[in-house]
C-alpha cells in the first residue's frame, strides 16, 4: 500500500470570476501519514480538497495520487482511492435511507451485492451507525449526518481520506468519536480544519495556505504556535 | 409541522417505499398491464371502469397501505382531470341515454370516463411508487428496457424536488424567524424569494453532484437489489394478468345481471 502517496507539483488552480485562488502549490503526503490543511477562510483549503479528487482539474501543475496523475482518465480509480468527505455532510447523503447513501459508492464500484452489504454493516458499526440503516437522513441529528457521510465514505475502504471541516458542527462528544474514528484509520488522512486542537491531537503534520500559497509546512505544533500567529499578524 | 415540512416528508417516503415483500419489477409489470387495460377501454364505456377499480382496491391494502390513503392521495388530481375532459359535453351533446326523462349527452359519459380512467391510473402508480419506493421503480423500468437517459432524469427530477424543499424549508425558517409573524410582504419580495430559492437549489445541486462524483458515479444509478423474477414474483403477475383480462374483457355485469334475472 506504500504505493498511496498524494502529491501536489506545482499546482495552481483560477476560478473563472474570482482568479487564481491556488498559486503554486507543492507538497507530498506519504502513505500513512495524517496532515492538517490549515488557513483562513478563503485561503484556498476546499479548493485545494477537490483537486485531490479530480472534482476540479488544475489550471496548470500535476496531482499524483499514488503514481497514478490524477486525469479525466483516471477519475474511476483516483476516486476509489481518495474518499471525499464534504463540508457539508447534507450535500452527501442524497439517497432515500442511510444504507443506501452508504452503499451508493461500492455500487458505483460494481462490487458484489454480499461485500456491498459487509462494506454497508461494517462503516456504520465503525462509526456508531447501526441500527440507522432505514432511517432517511433528515431525520438524524447534525452529528448523525456526519457520520453517516463519513461512514459513505468509509464504504469505499479509501487510501486517501480527504475531509472538509469534518467536526463543524458536532457537539463534543460527537466531536471525540470523531477524532477516535479517524485515529483508527490505517491510511493517510488529509483534513482542512479551523479546529486546531483537532489537528495537534490527529496530525503530526500540518500545512498552512495564505491566500492560495502553502506558507508553512511542517510539525503542527510549530505550524499552529509559529507560523499561524505570523500570518495573522501580516494580515492585521 | 409546516407544510412544506409535511411535502419533504411525503416526498422521502416515496422515494422509500413501504419494503412491502414484493418485487418491483413484478408489480411494476402488473402495474403496466392495469394501465393497458384502463386505457384501452373505449371512452364511452365508463361503467367497463368500475370493475377495474378493484384491483387499486385490493393491490393497496395488500401493500398494506390502504386504499382510503391511495384515494385521498388520487383525489388532487380532480381539478386537472376535470380541466381535460370539461369540453367534451360542450363539444359533444348528442345523447348517450336518458335518466327519468334527463338525457345525458355523450360529451359528459366521456366526461366521468377521462375522470374514472385518470384517478385508476394515478392509483395504480401510487400503489407501485409507495409500496417499493421510487427508486426501485426507476431500476425496475431500466430493466424493463427504458432509456438510461430517461431514468437519471427521472431520479434527478425527484431528488431535486426533495432538494427545493429542502431549501424552501431554511428559507422559511429565516424568514419566520426575523419576520415576527409578518405575512403581507409584497409581491416584488416573493418574487426575490423565489429567485433565491432556485438559486440556492441550483448551487446546493452542483453539490450534491460533485458528492456523487467523488463516490464514483458516472452516469448509472447504481441498483440494489437484483430486479429478477422469482417464482413468487411470476404467480404475482400471473394472477394479476387473468384477473385484470377477466375485469378488462368480460361482461361481468351481464353475467352477475343474467344470475339475478335468473
Amino acid at each position: 500500500m506504500s504505493h498511496h502517496y498524494l502529491e501536489f507539483k506545482n499546482v495552481s488552480f483560477s476560478y473563472p470570476e474570482s482568479g487564481e485562488v491556488l498559486h503554486d502549490v507543492s507538497f507530498r503526503i506519504n502513505h500513512g501519514e495524517n496532515v492538517a490543511l490549515l488557513g483562513l477562510n478563503g485561503s484556498g483549503k476546499s479548493t485545494l480538497l477537490l483537486l485531490t479528487n479530480g472534482l476540479l482539474m488544475p489550471t496548470t501543475g500535476r496531482i499524483i495520487v499514488g503514481d497514478i496523475p490524477v486525469t479525466k482518465n483516471t477519475f474511476p480509480i483516483i476516486r476509489q482511492t481518495v474518499g471525499m468527505e464534504f463540508q457539508n455532510s447534507d450535500d452527501m447523503l442524497f439517497m432515500p435511507t442511510i444504507e443506501e447513501d452508504v452503499a451508493f459508492g461500492p455500487r458505483n464500484m460494481k462490487l458484489p451485492e454480499d461485500e456491498v452489504s459487509r462494506r454497508v454493516t461494517a462503516s456504520l458499526e465503525a462509526v456508531g451507525m447501526s441500527g440507522f440503516e432505514k432511517r432517511p437522513a433528515f431525520s438524524l441529528s447534525g452529528g448523525q449526518r456526519r457520520a453517516a457521510a463519513i461512514a459513505s465514505v468509509m464504504a469505499m475502504e479509501p487510501s486517501i481520506l480527504v475531509l472538509d471541516e469534518p467536526t463543524s458542527n458536532l457537539d463534543i462528544l460527537a466531536r471525540k468519536k470523531l477524532i477516535d474514528l479517524l485515529a483508527g484509520f490505517r491510511h493517510s488522512i488529509l483534513l482542512a480544519t479551523h479546529d486546531l486542537d483537532m489537528a495537534r491531537e490527529l496530525c503530526p503534520r500540518s500545512i498552512l495556505l495564505s491566500s492560495g500559497r502553502v506558507v508553512a509546512d511542517g510539525p503542527t505544533d510549530e505550524v499552529i504556535d509559529v507560523y499561524i500567529p505570523t500570518a495573522l499578524k501580516s494580515r492585521r | 409541522m409546516t407544510r412544506l415540512e409535511k411535502a419533504q416528508y411525503a416526498i422521502n417516503s416515496l422515494g422509500k417505499g413501504r419494503g412491502v415483500a414484493l418485487s418491483a419489477l413484478s408489480l411494476l409489470v402488473v402495474t403496466l398491464l392495469y394501465l393497458l387495460a384502463v386505457l384501452s377501454v373505449p371512452l364511452h364505456s365508463p361503467q367497463k371502469l368500475v370493475w377495474l377499480a378493484i384491483y387499486p382496491v385490493i393491490q393497496s391494502e395488500a401493500s398494506g397501505l390502504g386504499f382510503g390513503f391511495i384515494l385521498k392521495k388520487s383525489l388532487w388530481l380532480i381539478p386537472l382531470l376535470l380541466l381535460i375532459g370539461i369540453f367534451n359535453p360542450i363539444l359533444n351533446n348528442a345523447t348517450a341515454f336518458t335518466i327519468g326523462g334527463f338525457a345525458i349527452s355523450e360529451g359528459w359519459v366521456s366526461c366521468l370516463s377521462i375522470l374514472i380512467r385518470g384517478l385508476l391510473a394515478l392509483q395504480a402508480a401510487l400503489i407501485l411508487t409507495y409500496s417499493v419506493g421510487f427508486y426501485d421503480v426507476c431500476h425496475s423500468l431500466r430493466h424493463l428496457g427504458c432509456p438510461k437517459i430517461l431514468i437519471v432524469q427521472l431520479m434527478f427530477t425527484y431528488r431535486y424536488m426533495g432538494l427545493i424543499v429542502e431549501e424552501a424549508i431554511n428559507m422559511d425558517r429565516a424568514r419566520k424567524a426575523r419576520g415576527f409573524g409578518r405575512k403581507n410582504y409584497p409581491l416584488s419580495m416573493w418574487g426575490r424569494m423565489v429567485g433565491q430559492l432556485l438559486i440556492r437549489s441550483y448551487d446546493r445541486a452542483g453539490s450534491i453532484h460533485r458528492a456523487m462524483l467523488a463516490r464514483g458515479f458516472t452516469g448509472n444509478m447504481p441498483a440494489g437489489k437484483a430486479h429478477n423474477l422469482d417464482k413468487r414474483s411470476i404467480a404475482f403477475i400471473f394472477a394479476w394478468s387473468v384477473v385484470i383480462a377477466i375485469l378488462r374483457f368480460a361482461d361481468l355485469s351481464g353475467v352477475i345481471n343474467h344470475l339475478l334475472v335468473r
